[in-house]
């Protein structure tokens, strides 16, 4: 943020409203398993990350959480001998599972719709995606966006395609997998199941490419490259375990063959060009087949997640459990700040349509008077900011 | 004899561990009962009738130091137990780490064919089981049954699986390309051996260093000293000169340098790299020299297989770039900018884009 008079109201109006929310919301906090083997970190308004911290109980982070007022609280996944050393001392020894599946990755025809380019340099916004700012000519901009129903919808099916794959091939039971709405534009799902703790960052990464249907073979659903001179360049010879499950299952199915279809898939093949054809075609499918996860989240054995039940400083919404994924709507469930008016300017010259807490906003004017809990969404946003 | 009692959950097994068994896999517990119940006393190896197991483990030894071939024979119980402690004397006495190194693989692929004869000829599922059981669960607890639908077909929990598979080189053992259902990977008999190599390794490895040797037998004394001169040219790790080559080049030789196990599809790198480059083959056999499974008869048929010297005399190019990827054989740096085959690494600009081949 700029140093600005009106930079400073803002987040000084985002300060007030996050330590309210904490006094008022304190049961909300979810404080993980093993605090005491737990790293903790904050980023204060308009400073950079504090990391390496350490808390006793529920009451020192709380306390922490009203007299510091971060705009985001985070927490490690990994448990640790001594949580407040440097990494390379820290002595790791294990970390829960975790999954993010933000709306970014999944590519979503709305996307551009709502989405909003700020410069980081003048705070200029623009809705057309464009590689320089129009106002002071820089290139560095970032993007902002307005999630919209069905990008919800869509962040939800992707969620329930993970969970699938997680119960039916991982072999996780259901209640250990918890899932969190982000606080922002995904949802966040962390698995409890302890015999996944050790595994290192290579083991998770194996975990994301088969989530993400990466670095299939060819031969493990029956098609090897064959060296013999019989005009074809493959031979069909499936697999002694089989097809009956897991990816093997889904490209079969999708294939519409089964063990016993040595000339459908044979013909299959051909139809693709031969071996090199059909492996990039496979590729393909099993790539728009898989869930679209952010690979580096899970790999990372050393990352500090956001905590549940805080704040999220992107949008001002909470990072919350969600029991009922179904049921749950993010933009009414976590949106607890309060309603006293407050006065903002918005940066944006168009209309800007959006739904908070069961109630739709269509912002035209420049200087206007809003609920808090939408002056902050849309100051989190980078739309706004608090008239000087 | 000793005996194991084995017990589970629903049922007391009344299968035992037989000595055939532990003729196989010595590495057991028991090989130390043996001695201890047996009383055997080490001064023992001195009697001229001992002469017939010292040279055995010696034998073993100079196999698998000098020919980098394991030994397969297999003898009655007392002789592999004696054999098996000898040569854990021997190595111990010669004191280096190649050797060590060396020999704790060689020991593991010995064990690895003789389980994955059992596990694939055993008829009772029962004497399966135990198998799995002393060897898999209790050695290095990994949960492996045999499948429900197929008893040619194991399962292991996917994240014993997913802790030793993702270490593995080769793109086959990617879950991805494995049949996964409710938490278990189903594998074959030599599959699920595989995934315990480097374990078996590591415990021949440990059971030597932590061996302490009082006053060795005369008898063995003299043939350790016989075998340190026969494998002084195999004791010395030959370091390569690396800063010049592309990075995967470097990491394949820094493993070679160690003295650890290279997977095959990065040992076909590194050779047609050479060759590429021009080396001789005898320079690039010497390359092969740090290999644990060294065999210097087998690694010039190789390279002069790829050298396109014999069989059908084709030439093997260099992998690409994209598929030392996928092999997950590429460890790019930014020096690395443009480059589609490793043999253009350091190349001007200009001729980057010159086919591969030299």
């Amino acid at each position: 943020m700029s140093g600005n008079k009106s930079t400073e109201k803002s987040a000084a109006l985002l300060k007030g409203a996050f330590r309210e929310y904490y006094f008022k919301y304190s049961k909300l906090l979810e404080i993980p398993e093993h605090l005491e083997q737990r790293e903790f970190g904050y980023m204060p308004f308009g400073s950079g990350m504090i990391r390496h911290l350490s808390f006793r109980n529920r009451g020192d982070i709380l306390a922490t959480l009203i007299r510091d007022v971060p705009a985001d609280v985070y927490c490690s996944n990994a448990y640790y001998r001594f949580p407040t050393y440097p990494m390379p001392e820290k002595h790791w020894f294990g970390a829960d599972l975790i999954f993010d599946i933000d709306a970014k990755d999944l590519h979503l025809p709305c996307e551009l719709s709502h989405s909003y380019f700020i410069c980081a340099k003048c705070s200029e916004v623009s809705r057309a995606k464009s590689e320089v700012c129009e106002s002071c000519k820089s290139t560095s901009l970032n993007q902002t966006s307005i999630p919209c129903a069905k990008c919800i919808f869509a962040l939800k099916k992707e969620v329930r395609r993970l969970i699938a794959v997680l119960t039916n091939d991982l072999g996780i039971e259901e209640k250990s997998v918890s899932v969190y709405f982000s606080g922002n534009n995904g949802f966040h799902i962390v698995v409890s199941d302890k015999s996944f703790n050790a595994l290192d960052s290579v083991a998770r990464s194996d975990v994301v490419s088969y989530l993400a249907g990466t670095n299939i073979m060819t031969e493990s659903i029956g098609v090897r490259k064959s060296r013999d001179h019989s005009g074809n360049d493959f031979l069909i010879k499936f697999p002694k375990s089989g097809l009956s499950y897991g990816w093997r299952k889904v490209i079969a199915d999708k294939l519409v063959i089964d063990q016993s279809s040595l000339v459908k898939l044979g013909n299959i093949v051909l139809r693709n060009g031969g071996y090199e054809g059909f492996k990039s075609e496979l590729g393909k499918m099993a790539k728009t087949l898989g869930v679209r996860i952010d690979p580096q989240v899970t790999m990372d054995v050393h990352r500090i997640f956001r905590m549940p039940g805080t704040i999220n400083s992107k949008s001002g919404l909470v990072k919350m459990r969600c029991d009922d994924l179904e049921s749950f709507d993010p933009l009414d469930d976590a949106c607890l700040l309060g309603s006293r008016d407050v006065e903002v300017k918005t940066k944006i010259s168009s209309q800007i349509n959006f739904k908070l807490k069961g109630q739709s906003f269509r912002i035209r004017e420049k200087i206007l008077k809003l609920p808090l809990f939408v002056a902050v969404y849309l100051i989190c946003k980078g739309l706004a900011e608090v008239t000087n | 004899m000793p005996v194991r009692h084995y017990f589970s959950c629903h049922q007391v097994l009344s299968i035992k561990i037989g000595t055939g068994d532990l003729a196989k896999y010595p590495f057991l517990n028991d090989a130390s009962d043996y001695v201890r119940e047996t009383q055997f006393d080490f001064q023992e190896f001195n009697r001229p009738e001992m002469n017939h197991i010292i040279d055995r483990a010696a034998e073993r030894l100079e196999r698998e130091i000098a020919k980098g071939l394991p030994d397969e024979k297999l003898d009655k119980y007392e002789i592999e137990i004696l054999t098996f402690l000898v040569t854990l004397i021997m190595v111990k006495s010669i004191g280096t780490e190649p050797i060590l190194k060396k020999h704790a693989l060689f020991e593991a692929m010995r064990a690895e064919k003789f389980l994955t004869e059992d596990l694939m000829r055993e008829k009772s599922e029962q004497k399966k089981r135990l198998l799995l059981s002393t060897i898999f669960k209790e050695l290095f607890k990994v949960n492996v049954d045999i499948s429900e639908n197929d008893n040619r077909l194991f399962k292991v929990k996917i994240t014993d699986y997913l802790m030793r598979a993702s270490h593995f080189h080769e793109q086959d053992w990617k879950l991805i390309n494995r049949l996964v259902h409710n938490g278990y990977v189903y594998l074959d008999a030599d599959e699920t051996v595989r995934l315990i190599r480097s374990e078996l390794s590591e415990l021949i490895y440990n059971k030597v260093k932590s061996m302490t040797l009082s006053t060795l037998p005369e008898a063995i004394k003299t043939k350790v000293n016989e075998l340190s001169i026969k494998f002084a040219p195999h004791q010395q790790y030959r370091r390569y000169k690396s800063q010049d080559y592309p990075p995967c080049v470097k990491h394949a030789l820094e493993v070679m340098n160690k003295g650890e196990n290279l997977p095959h599809s990065a040992r076909l790198m590194l050779a047609t790299y050479m060759l590429a480059i021009g080396k001789s083959i005898e320079e690039i056999i010497m390359l092969f020299h740090n290999a644990p499974d060294y065999n210097e008869k087998v690694t010039k048929y190789q390279i002069e297989h790829l050298a396109g010297l014999r069989g059908s005399g084709t030439k093997y190019s260099v992998p690409s770039c994209q598929k030392l990827l996928n092999q997950n054989l590429c460890f790019a740096t930014e020096e690395c900018n443009g480059i589609t085959n490793p043999v253009q690494f350091g190349r001007p600009p200009m001729l980057k884009g010159q086919s591969s081949s030299p």
